[in-house]
């Protein structure tokens, strides 16, 4: 077996775990604590630098998979003011909402909310989008978030109307 | 060098990187995919510095110990 310190105020080994838990004294004490702390705070550092790798990996993979058709929304008069229609754009897993604002305004959105991602819906008493999960609520011109949790936008889908049939034309994330 | 500077640059780094992972996220979920690459290329290459920092004051900070 190897020699292990008898006397009390020996530290012999090499590693700075086991000497500080056998440790009495307390000037050691924190010298071993804070070179742990250190070491703990390396680590930290690099884990968090390193955590963005698979953001710009999955960005830039991501990058030319965005075209958008043009896709069919609803006829405009089955659509009356104050109403919303729910549709999905771009693909079927992205549910959306159109609304024909009480001002006679057309607008559509992703309506996930961006905070958890309940589906926000079209209040037009108030004349806002609200997310019912946590009262987060968005201006219902911009998608601008204007209360609760949400930070950011909802997703603005670009639509146009010809010979009264909405489409859906395109999408942007970043907006207002 | 004093310890005292490779604790700061240490502490340093750790600072930037909260930032920058909070900056790539933010940027990843906006779609400014154009905005993410450079966050995390600072991110990384503060990890580096970390690192090598830390490598710098282990030689010191042992070196002591064997006197
Ligand atoms: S999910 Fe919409 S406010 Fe929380």
């Amino acid at each position: 077996m190897s020699e292990c310190p008898k006397s009390r105020h020996a530290n012999k080994s090499k590693n700075d775990m086991v000497n500080l838990v056998d440790n009495v004294e307390q000037k050691e004490d924190l010298k071993f604590n804070r070179r742990a702390f250190l070491k703990s705070a390396v680590g930290a550092s690099m884990a968090l630098g390193l955590s963005t790798v698979p953001f710009s990996v999955r960005a830039m993979m991501g990058l030319t998979d965005d075209e958008e058709d043009r896709v069919e929304i609803i006829d405009l008069d089955q659509l009356p003011v104050g109403e919303s229609h729910k549709f999905y754009y771009p693909t079927e897993k992205d549910q959306a909402l159109l609304v024909h604002t009480v001002d006679g305004d057309l607008v559509a959105y992703n309506s996930e909310c961006t905070h958890l991602m309940c589906p926000v819906f079209y209040q037009k008493e108030e004349n806002k989008l609200l997310c019912p999960c946590h009262k987060g609520s968005y201006d219902v011109n911009s998608g601008q978030p204007i209360a609760g949790p949400p930070q950011r936008e909802l997703p603005l889908i670009e639509i146009e109307v010809v010979n009264g049939k909405v489409y859906a034309v395109g999408r942007q994330f970043r907006h207002g | 060098m004093d310890k005292k500077w490779y604790w700061g640059i240490i502490f340093f780094t750790v600072a930037v990187n909260v930032i920058m992972l909070q900056l790539t996220t933010r940027a990843y979920l906006g779609r400014e995919f154009e905005m993410v690459l450079p966050y995390s290329i600072v991110g990384v290459v503060m990890a580096g510095i970390a690192f090598f920092t830390f490598l710098q004051w282990k030689k010191v900070e042992y070196k002591e110990d064997e006197k």
